[in-house]
């Protein structure tokens, strides 16, 4: 009883395939990324966040995807069907019952650092923690994907 | 407003159920009261008052409103018991006590439940309610997170919580229980997440969970037992499990999420049962029992008595979650103690509800997906055209939409006084493209995409009556939107309903003249009711709040920017213009 558009065609096969596919691979190297720093072109609000005393805490060391990395948004596109999100987050991660990843506003940050967390912990409104069905490298792919996902010019005032 | 009944045909009608009702529908401790959500066991949602009439209704005004903060969809309707109002809000569930023997209704107390907010996520089609039920100085519902709760009705004290659904499964409750004797009938959704769905029966005094059917799997689960269980159309044991390939019963769906009535007489609980997962149907072949179907069990041990499916495979989300009407009709010359519902398939079905025989299945809407109801096999003649799977690609145009000719979120109203039922219908088609998917626990479990478009109609809804002992249409009052609350019959002669686009309306039962219309400040989901107050005027309630599974039409978007719509709300994008959310109860007096 729900309307949950989905676009995505990629099929359990494809689902199997990455998940071998993971299993062989070795870490990505990780970069250095600040969060709220990076990604400074992307148009959102929400995303800041407001520093006690006006400093920013010591900078956050997370592993991190290549951003404009077309495989891995691939990749990341086939698993944000095979992991069933879009079975919430609307085919093309334009929202249903869970938020849209395509509005430009975050509800727990926009950063990479920020969405990885999301994916990998979970999040309290119902969004499942994935960490432990998925290796990092498989977050990121899915972080590589949401973030390759077209950003609005005008950034709706609130998230639905 | 169409096919107008005949003065003199609406006369032998109102004779003939007038002198055809039995009691037990009108059975309700006082009828100044609203005691449980579809006013009686019936599930009639009719009213005895009468001083609201198609002469005095045009007096109607507000005397009341109460904001309760929250946004959700404000589906269900209050209860009004010994000159308490009780309210429930959608998530977080807090439950209201208002005092009308005082001037403004004063707050007599507030209970606030602690829910997970997870269920927000995980809930279906937005954080709604369907309302509480009072038995025995206690006032009972669930909340969204799987649990039940007992209030005192005058303390506002909890006396019990039990968790009866799991989160972490897919397992939410919105439904509103019924109570019967001493049992508390309740059960979960999760149609959208592969659980494996059942009713319980919970003692009313305790909490205990006394017993657990399932809607599908295995005759010990289902409490289908020889000598008690008999179909009337499908023989043989084991039928929800062998309806299913291999294990795949254990993830398909069968919530239930409506509401639920009860034949004292017969002893006999009625519920519907929703849609098979996946939306893929593909990856269940076989009927699937018994999901998109009417089962009937007995209260006190939840043994399965008879069962009919709808929507045998069904391949389009044609939940059966919607109400059964229990009334006696008279049906080709002979009385039948029948049960008529309005299934989102499109068809309406008058059955014997002794039996589980369909007597007569009707469209009350556009419906290509199967030409008629086979009454000596009880199944639908399908459209294979229509027909949806994986390897099938994108179906277009298939009427209803997996919204529902009529959606059951929307019950139905009966009234004795014209013997015709009063529904909120849409006329919508759906473009329907299945795709193969994987269960993971706590995730969707669907695999579709389903944009809408309207119907042929222009108009998307309409509230319509119908005469369930013909299957024809009385009258129709076209609405622009899809029609989604709940209907209200009354002595008086007086119907009401409300719209998407923020109005409560009053209409002439049997004509359908409107005869009286409010703007309620967000779009209507929600169930009227009418009840006796102290003074001893009556009067009528309704929730505003748009939501449901119009949560995605409701939401922030700007009225002029297509990109802010999106599909499938995109259908309509004007509603914008005429509601936004927010919940407000409104009592309304002559």
């Amino acid at each position: 009883m729900r309307q949950s558009p989905l676009h995505s065609r990629a099929a359990l096969a494809l689902l199997v395939l990455a998940f071998t596919a993971c299993r062989k691979e070795t870490a990505i190297p990780a970069t250095a990324t600040t969060a709220g720093a990076e990604n400074a072109l992307v148009i959102s609000r929400h995303e800041g966040r407001i520093f006690a005393s006006g400093i920013a805490p010591p900078a956050e060391r997370v592993s991190n995807s290549p951003a404009n990395d077309a495989k891995a948004a691939d990749a990341g596109a086939a698993l944000f069907t095979g992991m069933n999100c879009d079975g919430c987050h609307g085919g093309g991660a334009v929202g249903a019952v869970g938020p849209s990843l395509t509005d430009g506003r975050w509800r727990y940050g926009g950063a990479d650092a920020d969405i990885y967390r999301s994916i990998a912990e979970g999040r309290p409104k119902g969004m499942p923690a994935f960490g432990g069905v998925l290796q990092p490298a498989m977050v990121w792919r899915l972080v590589a994907y949401i973030k390759s996902l077209p950003q609005p010019k005008d950034v709706p005032t609130e998230s639905w | 407003m169409s096919l107008r009944r005949s003065a003199s045909a609406v006369a032998c009608i109102v004779a003939a159920s007038l002198a055809a009702t039995r009691g037990f529908a009108q059975s309700a401790p006082a009828d100044g009261d609203w005691t449980m959500p579809s006013k009686d066991f019936a599930a009639t949602r009719f009213s005895g008052l009468a001083q609201i009439t198609p002469a005095t209704v045009k007096s109607l005004h507000p005397v009341w409103t109460f904001s309760t903060g929250t946004l959700g969809g404000h589906e269900g309707q209050p209860l009004v018991v010994n000159n308490t109002m009780y309210v429930v809000t959608p998530y977080p569930n807090v439950l209201y006590a208002f005092d009308l023997t005082k001037e403004g209704y004063p707050l007599k107390w507030k209970y606030r439940p602690n829910v997970d907010q997870n269920s927000i996520g995980i809930a279906c089609c937005d954080v709604v309610n369907r309302g509480a039920v009072y038995a025995q100085g206690k006032i009972v519902y669930n909340l969204l997170d799987g649990h039940t709760v007992a209030i005192d009705a005058a303390t506002g004290k909890e006396l019990w919580m039990t968790k009866i659904a799991d989160l972490a499964q897919g397992e939410t409750t919105p439904m509103a229980p019924l109570i019967v004797k001493n049992i508390v009938l309740v059960g979960a959704s999760g149609g959208e997440f592969g659980i494996l769905g059942w009713v319980k029966g919970l003692d009313l005094a305790t909490g205990r969970i006394v017993w657990t059917a399932t809607n599908i799997g295995p005759d010990s689960l289902v409490l289908a037992k020889a000598g008690t269980f008999k179909a009337f159309y499908d023989k043989g044991a084991q039928l929800g499990q062998s309806t299913w390939p291999a294990d795949t019963w254990k993830h398909g769906g069968a919530p239930v999420w409506g509401w639920m009535s009860y034949d004292p007489e017969l002893d006999l609980v009625y519920y519907g049962v929703g849609n098979p997962g996946p939306y893929n149907a593909e990856q269940r072949l076989g009927d699937n029992k018994w999901t998109a179907s009417v089962l009937a069990r007995h209260p006190e041990d939840g043994a399965l008595v008879w069962a009919y499916q709808f929507t045998p495979h069904d391949s389009w989300d044609f939940d059966a979650a919607a109400e059964m009407i229990l009334v006696d009709l008279k049906i080709g010359g002979r009385m039948r103690k029948a049960l008529v519902h309005f299934d989102k398939n499109g068809f309406e079905y008058t059955m014997d509800r002794t039996t589980g025989e369909v007597l007569l299945a009707e469209p009350y809407v556009h419906v290509n997906w199967a030409t008629k109801v086979d009454l000596t096999t009880g199944r639908p003649v399908l459209n294979d055209a229509k027909g949806t799977g994986a390897t099938k690609g994108n179906v277009k145009d298939i009427c209803p939409t997996l919204e529902g000719g009529k959606s059951p979120a929307s019950p139905v109203a009966y009234s004795p006084r014209t013997g015709l039922f009063y529904a909120s219908t849409n006329s919508m088609c759906m473009d329907y493209e299945a795709v193969q998917t994987a269960y993971l626990k706590g995730t969707p479990f669907m695999g579709i995409n389903s944009p809408y478009h309207a119907g042929s109609d222009p108009n998307m809804g309409a509230f319509i009556a119908w005469d369930a002992t013909t299957g024809k249409r009385a009258w129709a009052i076209k609405e622009p939107f899809p029609v989604w609350s709940g209907s209200l019959a009354t002595k008086g002669n007086v119907v009401f309903y409300g719209t998407l686009d923020g109005w409560f309306k009053a209409a002439d039962a049997t004509n359908g003249a409107v005869l009286w219309k409010f703007k309620v400040g967000s779009g209507v989901v929600g169930d009227p009711i009418t009840f006796k107050g102290a003074d001893g005027k009556q009067y009528v309630a309704i929730y505003a709040g748009i939501g449901g599974d119009w949560l995605l039409l409701s939401g922030d978007y700007k009225s002029d920017d297509p990109a802010d719509v999106r599909d499938p709300a995109d259908f309509a994008r004007d509603l914008a213009r005429h509601t936004s959310q927010g919940g407000i109860v409104w009592i309304f007096a002559l």
